[in-house]
Parts: C-alpha cells; sequence; structure tokens
C-alpha cells in the first residue's frame, strides 16, 4: 500500500513516516501543493494524506485539483479553527479529516476504513448490513435488529446515502443535494429534522444515537462498530 | 391616530384636485342658472340671488377661495343676463336692481372668502393635529426601544400614509463600505443606483437634497443631483450623520413650507435614536472588551505552569534516558508510556486553553441552532476512546426536547464533564449518564463512583485551574475543563452544579433551556 503525505510541516513528516513505515506503508512525502500534485501523478498512490495549510496553495486546491483524476481516498489533516476549510475540502472531494493533533491509533483507523472501502465496496451492492441494521437498496426497505422499520422516502434516502459512505463524514450539503437537489443545499435545519426522526426510528430508546453521529458543523457520518482491527 | 393621518392625506389631495373645482363652479352655476330659465316668470331676482349664496358657499367650502371668487362673478353675470330685464343683456334697467346685484356680488364674495379662510384655518388645525400626532407616535415607538430597522419602517409607512409620499426609504451608512445600506423601503422599488449615490452623497456631505437642488447642495462640492429624485434629508446629530431619510412627495415645492419642518423634526428624532442605539452597541463592544482582557490577564498568569509541567516532565525522563549507556526493553517501553502520558496531558492542556481562549474572545460568536442533547451526547461518546466509550451508561428521557446551541461547545462541554467522571473514577467502573425533562428544562446528570467532591470543593472545582485533592495524586486533568463546561453551560443560559452521589460519587447536574419541541418544529 502506497500512501503519500503531503504536509509542510518536517516535523509531522517525518513522525507520519515512521508510524506508517512500522506498519509496512510504503510512504512517500511532500512539502508543498506543488510538490504533492507531480508526486500524486507520477506514483498513483493508494491513499493521500492531505494538510490543509500549505505554503503554495490552499488545501483545497490541491484536492479539487487531485479529484480531477485520482480517485483513491483522500485524508485531510485540519486544524481546530480550520471548520470552513474543513467542510469544503470534504465538499471538493476529500473523504475523510482529523483534526491536528491526533493520535496515532485514529490516524490508523481512519486510513484503514478508507483503503477497506476502497477495496471492498461495490457502490452498487443491492443490500447492506451495518451492525444492527439491514439496508436493501432494491426494496427500499430497512430493519433493525430483524424488525422491518417504516421510513419515509426522505428519511430511507438520507440512510441509503450514509451507508453508500459508511464510516465516512458526509458533509451537509452533500446530504442536501444529493436527497433534495442542488437547490436545497442551505437547508441545514429540515436536514437535522428528518436526521432526527430517522434516529428515532432505528436507535435504541434512551439511548445516544449510535448508528448515525452528528459531526459538529460538518455532517453526519454513519459508524459501523465491528470493525475490523 | 391613522384616522386623523389619512384627513391630511386627504387635504392634500384635496389641493391638488383645486383645479377641477373651477370647471365645476361654471358648470353648477351656469346650469343652475339656464336650468331655472323656464321659471323666470315666478322668480324675482332677489331669491335667486339668495338662492346662490349657500352654492357660492360650498363651493367655498370645498375648493378655496379662487373658485367661489368664480362663482361669485359668473352668477353676478348670469342673474344680470338672463333674469333683470332687459333680458340677454348686460344693461340694468333700474338703479335698485344695480344696487341689488352690486350687493349680491359683495355678499357672495365676502362670504366665498369668509368660509374658504375657515377651512384653511380647520385644515391647517387638523393637519398640525397630524403632524403632532406623528411625532408623537415616532416619539413613543424610540422611546419603546425599537431597533433601528423597526424605527425606519415606522417612519417609511407613516411618510406614506401621513405625508403622501409616493416612495420613502431610510439609509444608514455601510459598515466598512462606502454604500449605505437600506434599512427599510417603500413597496417594491428595486435599487436604483441613483438613489444609493445620492444617499451615499447625502451621508458623506451631511447636507440635504432636494427636488429643486437648492437646499446646500449648491457650491463646490459636486452633488449627484442629476439623478435624485424626491428629497434626501440627512438624519443629523451634533456628531456626524447617523443615516438618510428619502422621500418622493409629488408636488414637494409647492408643499415645502409646510412638509419640511415636519420632516426636520422626524429626521431629528430619528437621528437621536440611531445614536443612541450605536453608542449603546460601542458600549457594549468595549464592555465585553475588557472582561475579555481581565479573562486573558488570569490566563495568562497561569497558564505557564499547565505547559511546563508536563514539558519538563518529559523532558527530564527522555534525557534522563539519552544518557543511559544501556536499557532494558521494559523499562523503555515504560519511560515512553509516561511521556506519551505527559504529552498527551500538554496537548488536553493546550486544546483546553485554545477553547477557552477563543470562548472567552470576542471572535468566538456562538451559532446556535436546534438540536437534541442526546445527539450532542452522540458525538461525545464518538470521540471517545473505545474502551472509554464503553463504560458510559446512558438512561435518557423518551420525550422530544429541542435545545438552542452550539454544537460544537456544548459537544466540548459536556465532553470535559463525561471525561471528569470518567478520569475520577476507578478504571471500569461504568459513568452513567441520564437526562429528564423538569418543566421547560432539561435536567441532564452524569453520575461516577468515584471519590466524589468534598463539599469544601463544590464551590471552587469549576474555577479555572482548580484542580481537586483527588487529581493531585493522579496526573493529568488540566483543571480547565470544567471551567470551560461552565463557560459553555452558561453561554447557553444553563446552569452546572455538584452534588454527592449515592453511596459514593460525584454527580454532575446541568440544566438547561429548552427551545421546541417536535411538533412545532415539523
Amino acid at each position: 500500500m502506497r500512501i503519500l503525505v503531503i504536509d509542510d510541516e518536517k516535523q509531522i513528516r517525518r513522525a507520519l513516516q515512521s508510524v506508517l513505515n512500522v506498519r509496512h506503508y510504503d510512504v512517500q512525502l511532500a512539502a508543498d501543493g506543488q510538490e504533492g500534485l507531480e508526486l500524486a501523478t507520477s506514483l498513483t498512490p493508494d491513499l493521500i494524506i492531505l494538510d490543509l495549510s500549505l505554503p503554495d496553495m490552499s488545501g483545497m486546491e490541491v484536492c479539487r485539483m487531485l479529484r480531477e483524476w485520482y480517485h483513491g481516498p483522500i485524508l485531510v489533516l485540519s486544524v481546530l479553527s480550520g471548520d470552513e476549510d474543513k467542510i469544503n475540502a470534504l465538499d471538493y472531494g476529500a473523504d475523510d479529516y482529523l483534526t491536528k493533533p491526533f493520535s496515532t491509533g485514529e490516524l490508523l483507523a481512519r486510513i484503514r476504513a478508507l483503503l477497506r472501502r476502497m477495496q471492498g465496496t461495490d457502490t452498487s451492492s443491492p443490500e447492506m448490513d451495518v451492525d444492527d441494521l439491514h439496508i436493501d437498496f432494491g426494496k427500499r426497505e430497512v430493519t433493525v435488529r430483524g424488525e422491518l422499520v417504516r421510513l419515509t422516502r426522505t428519511e430511507f434516502d438520507i440512510l441509503a446515502v450514509l451507508a453508500r459512505n459508511v464510516d465516512r463524514v458526509v458533509t451537509s450539503r452533500m446530504l442536501l443535494e444529493a436527497v433534495w437537489g442542488p437547490e436545497y443545499v442551505s437547508d441545514s435545519q429540515t436536514l437535522r429534522v428528518h436526521v432526527s426522526h430517522l434516529r428515532k426510528k432505528i436507535e435504541m430508546p434512551g439511548d445516544i444515537p449510535r448508528h448515525i453521529v452528528t459531526e459538529p458543523a460538518v455532517g453526519f457520518r454513519l459508524v459501523s462498530h465491528n470493525e475490523a482491527t | 391616530m391613522s384616522g386623523r393621518g389619512d384627513d391630511i392625506g386627504t387635504n392634500l389631495r384635496d389641493a391638488a384636485r383645486a383645479g377641477s373645482g373651477y370647471p365645476l363652479a361654471v358648470v353648477v352655476v351656469l346650469g343652475a342658472a339656464v336650468a331655472l330659465l323656464p321659471l323666470r316668470p315666478f322668480l324675482e331676482a332677489p331669491t335667486l340671488m339668495l338662492a346662490f349664496v349657500p352654492v357660492i358657499i360650498v363651493l367655498a367650502r370645498f375648493f378655496g377661495i379662487g373658485v367661489s371668487a368664480l362663482a361669485s362673478v359668473l352668477a353676478f353675470f348670469a342673474i344680470d343676463f338672463l333674469y333683470l330685464q332687459p333680458y340677454y343683456r348686460l344693461a340694468v334697467g333700474s338703479f335698485p336692481e344695480w344696487l341689488g346685484l352690486l350687493a349680491f356680488l359683495a355678499v357672495a364674495l365676502v362670504s366665498g372668502q369668509q368660509t374658504a379662510l375657515l377651512r384653511e384655518r380647520e385644515r391647517t388645525a387638523e393637519r398640525r393635529r397630524a403632524e403632532l400626532a406623528l411625532l408623537n407616535a415616532l416619539t413613543e415607538r424610540i422611546a419603546s426601544a425599537g431597533s433601528a430597522t423597526e424605527i425606519a419602517e415606522f417612519v417609511v409607512a407613516r411618510a406614506q400614509s401621513v405625508l403622501g409620499a409616493t416612495r420613502a426609504a431610510v439609509y444608514v451608512p455601510g459598515e466598512g463600505s462606502e454604500f449605505p445600506l437600506r434599512l427599510a423601503n417603500s413597496g417594491s422599488t428595486s435599487l436604483s443606483a441613483g438613489e444609493i449615490a445620492a444617499a451615499a452623497w447625502v451621508i458623506k456631505h451631511g447636507l440635504a437634497l432636494s427636488p429643486g437642488g437648492s437646499d446646500g447642495a449648491s457650491g463646490a462640492t459636486p452633488s449627484p443631483a442629476t439623478e435624485a429624485v424626491g428629497a434626501y434629508i440627512p438624519l443629523a446629530t451634533a456628531d456626524g450623520v447617523e443615516g438618510v431619510l428619502h422621500i418622493v412627495v409629488p408636488d414637494f415645492e409647492a408643499q415645502a413650507d409646510r412638509i419640511s419642518p415636519l420632516l426636520g423634526a422626524m429626521a431629528n428624532l430619528v437621528a437621536a435614536s440611531f445614536q443612541r442605539q450605536r453608542l449603546e452597541e460601542s458600549a457594549a463592544r468595549a464592555e465585553a472588551l475588557r472582561e475579555a482582557d481581565r479573562l486573558k490577564t488570569t490566563l495568562v498568569s497561569s497558564v505557564s505552569h499547565e505547559l511546563k509541567t508536563p514539558l519538563a516532565a518529559a523532558n527530564a525522563r527522555i534525557t534522563g534516558l539519552l544518557e543511559e549507556p544501556t536499557i532494558e526493553p521494559e523499562r523503555l517501553h515504560a519511560e515512553l508510556a509516561d511521556v506519551s502520558r505527559d504529552l498527551s496531558r500538554l496537548n488536553t492542556s493546550i486544546a483546553a486553553l485554545l477553547d477557552l481562549s477563543r470562548l472567552e474572545s470576542d471572535a468566538w460568536r456562538p451559532r446556535f441552532e436546534l438540536h437534541e442533547l442526546d445527539e450532542v451526547l452522540g458525538t461525545v461518546v464518538a470521540n471517545l476512546p473505545s474502551d472509554q466509550a464503553s463504560r458510559v451508561k446512558f438512561a435518557l428521557t423518551d420525550e422530544v426536547a429541542y435545545i438552542s446551541c452550539d454544537f460544537a461547545q456544548l459537544a466540548r462541554a459536556l465532553a470535559n464533564v463525561v471525561d471528569n467522571a470518567l478520569y475520577y473514577s476507578p478504571p471500569s467502573s461504568p459513568v452513567w449518564v441520564s437526562s429528564r425533562l423538569v418543566g421547560d428544562r432539561l435536567r441532564l446528570t452524569i453520575e461516577d463512583g468515584g471519590p466524589g467532591v468534598s463539599d469544601a470543593e463544590k464551590e471552587r472545582i469549576f474555577e479555572k485551574f482548580y484542580r481537586g485533592v483527588a487529581s493531585s495524586q493522579q496526573p493529568g486533568g488540566t483543571g480547565l475543563g470544567l471551567a470551560i463546561a461552565y463557560e459553555v453551560v452558561r453561554t447557553h443560559g444553563g446552569s452546572i452544579g455538584v452534588e454527592d452521589a449515592q453511596p459514593t460519587g460525584a454527580r454532575f447536574v446541568i440544566s438547561l433551556p429548552v427551545a421546541e419541541s417536535t411538533e412545532e418544529m415539523s
């Protein structure tokens, strides 16, 4: 597995290199956006780790340019205060994000999830299991712990988009665009209400939502807990 | 109030209609004179004259002195021509009839004039009343602390109903822009570049632009008067221009004497209220800044300790290791584990400090949205390491309650309280989180099986950099987590406290106001 790290901070590059090398990933390093884009073209890595604050160009711009041809997963690194950048990068096609500082455990878990998705996902599979949820895309049916639940059209559509991106954050904008259409991308209050109704039907009463987790200011993530480590 | 306002509007329209009074007078007088012609053999001229007087008075009452004078003269000639012998000639047969006719003319003219004068006085009085009422209402509106926009909308609405304006708008200087901001606007008129340019000019120069272009705007400063339609009145105070009132009144020049003082008074009132609001806002901002400053000072004075301690510890361990020629793997691993703990404490401290400084600075304004607490807690738990996440047990209310919150902030606050409970209770012992609706507040409790919090500490535990007695035996913890939670809960209009749990442990109780229920939302 080849991973390209685009980050302008030398310490972070070296740390990532040693941490990932030990796990037998082949790590290539780029110190700015230009070098990153060049290396991405020549190496075609299996995954790209991209820092959003680069000296020569914005991380979002790199993300947008990569996405013109690169189909592998892009994991962006951002700082706590960079919500806007993070959301933009995700809207431009990044697959997930980590907020600095992060632990090695978190990083490895994200990388594994992204690579697994890349290899194993057949996005056109007609049925899917996420923990105790079973989703039948063809019949538009959902069962929770073996019991059929009635979802409205919108609720099913939201769940379907989240399921197709399981373990990956989906921005509110992406959800609104996929379910309602591009002219509704700012109607996040409506989205929240529908997600709330959806949760009532698929989550355990009296407990916190375990399937659909809110990513503050970004969007939602459908979590699969039986992650193979 | 609005009734009287309408009177003035009617009067203005009357004035505009006065022109149509002249043809009416001709038709009425000549029509009556001709219509009564078949009765000529039975009508004495004086009777006829008497009959005309009320007609003339009525015309004077509705159309003013000009119309009544015309009617008088017309009646004079009509009677002479049609009813006094010799007929159809201007000559009059006898001297007494001449006298009578002249007397009639005099009476008609004088009574017409008197009536018109009376009407004029009445209307002036009514107008004064309406204008006073308008200023009164405006003062009341301003005193009841309406927002600048509300006041502007009120002025625009009344300019239309009371002054008969066909167009009115209020502009204020745009923040950081040369273009003014429109606060209120009559009807659906879209923005016109000329109007904005004119408003910008008035704001910049503090001079009025009026339809004639004669007011103030003469002389050295070129005005955009070519584009300007209607009057632009600066809302000026001694300190400067707070905005512009734009008003288009048909036939403004003719009524300028009457309207201008009223507009001036309105402009002064509105300007004073805008100024007061602006000053209040900047005072509030200054107060917030002072508060932030004070907090920053406290922060800086206590921060070095929090950052230096773990750094020093880690540094000591690593330099120690580097000096040793050989190290057994187990000891190396143990030392590195300690270093990792020190660094993660440093990391938590820095994150907490960043949180706190943003929380306290003016720059971080909470973005309130409606969320359920369950959702926030879901995010909190999703961000815990899985061995810790499984320790948190939930018993949440089934009732649906939305809380107006800044999701990220509230999540961080709750995470701090949950972390605190996990930290100060035995490893692998559960932490119980439950919620309950109490009236219009949501009560959340976070309960652990740790040593609890002594009464003396209950007061201080939410203070910055205060670390409990228990924490002196354990490394880690920043002394900031609960302070952040306290600060965040407070900005959400809630309260946080701690009490004893049974048989042992601490129970943190957070109470948050509920914003809406599902029924209202869907």
